[in-house]
């Protein structure tokens, strides 16, 4: 009962372990980088703050993109 | 089995009940049976039907069971419940319209059919289709069963639930779908009726 | 949540708790993206939460404190001092004739008591050896992560008045 999936489910979930590992790089980056930021923001240097949280975003729209993305190979590959 | 169907076909059963003894012999559920066997109307006749998990295209059993146990493969062949996570509600029971789902509460378990699934995925045939000496239930390629006069369907109308199944049924020739009502089904309408003064 | 979700004939309930075994692994796989990617929203929250709170929020205003004497200590000389609470600790060292500058005595690594320590001219905190430098209060050396907070000194006459802290 293990190998019910098909050669086309098999690659679908092949991407999706791919961008599963890469969202998880990208969201240990952003971790960091919140932590970093509050500390330079306690530690009184303003100035970073404002490049931070645009860095984030940027993270974090690829973290979206690539969700899309597995909801898309998912779409596809489901069975119905 | 690829190329190969499985045929009900009720009028041919002549109640030796074989297919309940082969499948008792099934060492996936030692001793017991999975066959629904009926008495069509013990008091008025002697026919008999046996049937098997009809394997529908969307399993009214596996939606709605609350623990999702109950799995159709790639293949098509609905599976028994799993074991880990069925925990013996009847849901399945109350709702598959066949009433083919068996409860077993000493172990708080679901079973039922699986086209012999250890036998028919390497290339073998259900141990009932292999037993029955009238072919009431057969496993064949459909080119055999169109030597038959009756002719296999696998629509069912249950209400207003329509529902396509694996496993044919022999019909006459012009039905093209099964239609049932459950209520002409219900004993206790002819157990009132019967029991009333004429 | 039909705002976020693509529209597919099937209603939501059977694509999660799909009848066929194969859609499982892509159940749960999805699922976890979507869990991972909730998480790094999480993130980004936080981080427009710090840049929220650096533009609204102003660094707290002390009033002035007199604290000393000009002339009080000598060249090299030490003042220990409390400012702007009894609980805050600061240390006033006179680097020459006519210059003073003071600092709290938190050490930023683990809060211990610095010292001004003459022979090296530096601020030093004895519990693990971090020293910071007597002008401005960088870090010299040691597991101190951020400079001392400076005290703002002003003279008015003869007297020194404490007036603000620079940095945390």
């Amino acid at each position: 009962m293990a190998n019910t999936e098909s050669h086309k489910q098999k690659r679908g979930l092949v991407a999706i372990d791919g961008a599963i590992a890469l969202i998880v790089i990208l969201l240990v980056v952003q971790i960091w980088l919140l932590s970093a930021t509050l500390e330079t923001y306690l530690a009184g240097h303003t100035s970073t703050v404002v490049p931070a949280a645009i860095f984030s975003g940027l993270l974090f729209s690829a973290c979206l993109a690539l969700n899309l993305f597995v909801d898309r190979v998912d779409k596809e590959s489901r069975h119905n | 089995m690829h190329g190969y169907e499985f045929y009900v076909d009720p009028s041919r059963c002549i109640g030796c009940q074989s297919c309940v003894q082969a499948c008792a012999e099934c060492e996936t559920h030692r001793g017991t049976s999975m066959i629904n066997f009926d008495f069509i109307d013990r008091q008025g006749t002697t026919a008999s039907a046996a049937y098997v998990c009809w394997h529908c295209d969307e399993p009214t059993c596996a939606m709605v069971c609350p623990a999702d146990a109950i799995k159709k493969g790639d293949d098509g062949i609905v599976q028994s419940s799993l074991k880990p996570r069925c925990i013996g509600c009847s849901n399945c029971v109350l709702a598959c319209p066949f009433g083919i789902p068996k409860i077993f509460p000493e172990y708080e378990q679901m079973m039922k059919c699986d086209m012999c699934y250890d036998r028919t995925s390497v290339g073998r045939r259900p141990m009932c289709a292999t037993v029955c000496p009238s072919q009431a239930l057969a496993y064949v390629r459909p080119e055999e069963i169109a030597r038959r006069r009756e002719k296999p369907t696998n629509v069912f109308q249950f209400g207003n639930q329509r529902i396509v199944t694996r496993v044919h049924m022999m019909v006459p020739a012009e039905t093209d779908a099964v239609s049932l009502d459950v209520l002409d089904y219900m004993w206790e309408e002819s157990y009132a009726a019967f029991s009333q003064p004429q | 949540m039909p705002l976020f979700r693509s529209p597919s004939k099937e209603p939501l309930w059977k694509e999660e708790f799909s009848v066929f075994t194969s859609d499982e692994r892509y159940v749960t796989r999805r699922q976890f993206t979507k869990f991972l990617t909730l998480a790094s929203l999480g993130m980004f929250v936080g981080n427009l939460w710090i840049l929220v709170k650096s533009r609204f929020v102003k660094a707290p205003q002390f009033s002035a404190m007199e604290i000393a004497e000009v002339g009080e200590i000598p060249i090299r000389g030490v003042k220990l001092f409390t400012y702007p609470t009894p609980q805050d600790h600061c240390i006033m060292v006179r680097t020459s004739e006519d210059e003073y500058v003071a600092y709290s005595q938190k050490c930023t690594h683990l809060s211990c008591a610095v010292y001004y320590s003459a022979k090296n001219d530096r601020l030093e905190c004895p519990c693990h050896q971090g020293f910071f430098s007597i002008k401005d209060g960088s870090v010299l050396q040691g597991p101190p992560p951020r400079p001392l907070p400076q005290i703002t000194l002003e003279r008015e006459g003869t007297k020194l008045f404490a007036t603000g802290v620079k940095g945390t």
